[in-house]
């Protein structure tokens, strides 16, 4: 297993850029990782729902468990919630040009 | 101390059961006697007769014909399959006479197991009083034969375990799907078998289970199962998102398809994938296999119990109720809200992990334990509501 427990979070692989509430977290609380790492969320987590550790560029990969998710449609925060409001699947859309080059990446 | 546990219970081939021995050497962990409806025609006739027979189960269904082809294919080996599986005792088959899928062919598909089959038509009897007259009676005798057989003990690697999610949130592929997982493994160390279904969660996954795969062959067909049924969305020009992940899933926390399916295939654990199997198929492998079926739940089961699976384990975050006519399916919760508020429906509450209380080993160990106690009759909250539900998947249209 991979996943890390902290304290409010759920983190499922080292190399992910969000996080997962593992209840409400209400805007401005802060998540401590270690010593000299914690952000702050910036907005209400729903429960589940998933939290950005690092600014996800325009574009950028959305990784948790250690893969691709998805894309960011916009520039995301550290803190920011990632959801649908901000974030696409590349998987089974018809405007997914992207088709190609996922199904042919395994 | 997990591994301690393990060598101890389960590592000494001490995980028998008590099952009911059929003639073709699988083995049932129930006994039910089927009134299988070869077309929709013949359904109510059907339900009559189990209203009145006690022990008997009747599975209505819209299929059996105006199919062509393929589709009929499909549904007929879907219908022999529930009919050949080991939790079936014996089956009658009710025709209606002029259907495509035809039922005495049903019949001595289902007889060829080796269990007491009937058929009886509708059209020949002369219509509905006089059918459900006589499949009472033949239904009496086959409830009189199934009562007299006794469970006997059983190897582990006669089990066939499908692992399903549905009502996923994004708590499922953090916590009850990766304890499934767990299960998985566990039991395939047994000797047992492990279907893996819903082709739809696999998309954006598949890169983990090729990996996985024993040999080139079983590469291919996982890439062409997933290619196939993500093209089948791309080509209408639709967009699965819209259906799957379904409205509950995002309201769960679950933003994307690839996201769902990631958390999806943990169900299977960490083997060496053996074998692909169309849907219905039945697997000539053991260890983790592979079923094509769409992501919806009551035809995915119905796919996985025609593949011959005798229990099935399914996780959710959203909560589902949904179960099988013939096996036993067991609900796992994966977050501890949904356990209390759904209690009557969940049997195991993985969300003690997402709480930190407990790890996904040890819950993965408890669906072990709760899958040999349910082998041995113990019911799930599933069969205590008589959840029944039953669909086959169609692959063309009727006409």
């Amino acid at each position: 297993m991979n996943e890390k427990y902290f304290d409010k979070v759920i983190l499922s692989h080292a190399k992910d850029n969000v996080a997962t509430a593992k209840s409400a977290i209400s805007s401005g609380t802060f998540l401590t990782f270690s010593k000299d790492r914690r952000i702050i969320a910036i907005e209400e987590i729903p429960f589940a729902h998933k939290i950005a550790l690092r600014r996800i560029p325009r574009d950028g990969a959305v990784i948790k468990y250690g893969e691709r998710i998805g894309r960011a449609i916009r520039e995301i925060k550290p803190g920011e919630l990632v959801h649908i409001h901000n974030v696409v699947g590349e998987r089974g859309r018809s405007e997914g040009t992207s088709l190609k080059r996922r199904a042919h990446r395994a | 101390m997990g591994c301690l546990f393990l060598c101890s219970a389960f590592g000494m081939g001490k995980m028998n059961f008590l099952g009911y021995k059929r003639p073709d050497g699988k083995v049932g962990v129930r006994n039910h006697v089927l009134i299988l409806p070869s077309v929709a025609c013949s359904n109510e006739v059907c339900n009559a007769i189990a209203r009145k027979v006690k022990g008997t189960i009747s599975i209505p269904h819209q299929h059996g014909c105006a199919q062509l082809s393929f589709d009929a294919e499909q549904t007929a080996r879907t219908l022999i399959g529930v009919g050949k599986n080991p939790n079936v005792a014996a089956v009658l088959v009710i025709g209606l006479g002029c259907e495509v899928v035809n039922s005495s062919m049903l019949a001595s598909k289902i007889a060829e197991s080796g269990k007491p089959v009937k058929n009886l038509v509708i059209q020949e009897i002369g219509g509905s009083p006089k059918t459900i007259r006589e499949g009472v009676r033949i239904a009496k005798e086959m409830v009189y034969f199934a009562s007299r057989l006794k469970r006997e003990k059983s190897k582990p690697n006669a089990l066939i375990l499908g692992v399903e999610c549905g009502g996923s949130d994004a708590c499922s592929g953090l916590s009850a799907n990766p304890a499934l997982g767990v299960t998985s493994d566990l039991l395939i160390k047994e000797g047992g078998t492990i279907i893996l279904s819903e082709t739809t969660e696999s998309i954006g996954a598949e890169h983990i289970l090729v990996k996985r795969a024993i040999n080139k062959k079983v590469k291919q067909k996982i890439l062409e199962i997933v290619r196939r049924t993500e093209m089948r969305a791309l080509n209408l020009g639709l967009d699965i998102g819209k259906a799957n992940p379904a409205p509950g899933n995002y309201e769960g926390g679950i933003t994307t398809l690839e996201e769902k399916s990631l958390g999806c295939v943990m169900k299977g654990g960490t083997s060496k994938v053996m074998e692909v199997l169309e849907y219905a198929e039945l697997p000539t492998q053991k260890g983790l296999v592979l079923m094509d079926t769409p992501g919806h739940d009551a035809e995915s089961m119905t796919g996985l119990i025609a593949g011959g699976t005798q229990m099935i384990a399914f996780t959710t975050g959203r909560g589902n109720p949904l179960g099988s006519p013939i096996a036993p399916v067991i609900k796992i919760a994966s977050n501890s809200c949904l356990y209390l508020k759904m209690k009557d429906n969940m049997d195991i509450n993985a969300g003690e992990i997402v709480a930190g209380n407990k790890t996904t080993q040890e819950i993965g160990e408890k669906i072990f334990r709760e899958v040999f106690r349910v082998a041995n009759g113990k019911l799930t909250k599933s069969e205590i509501w008589g959840h029944r539900e039953f669909a086959i998947n169609r692959i063309g249209p009727s006409f």
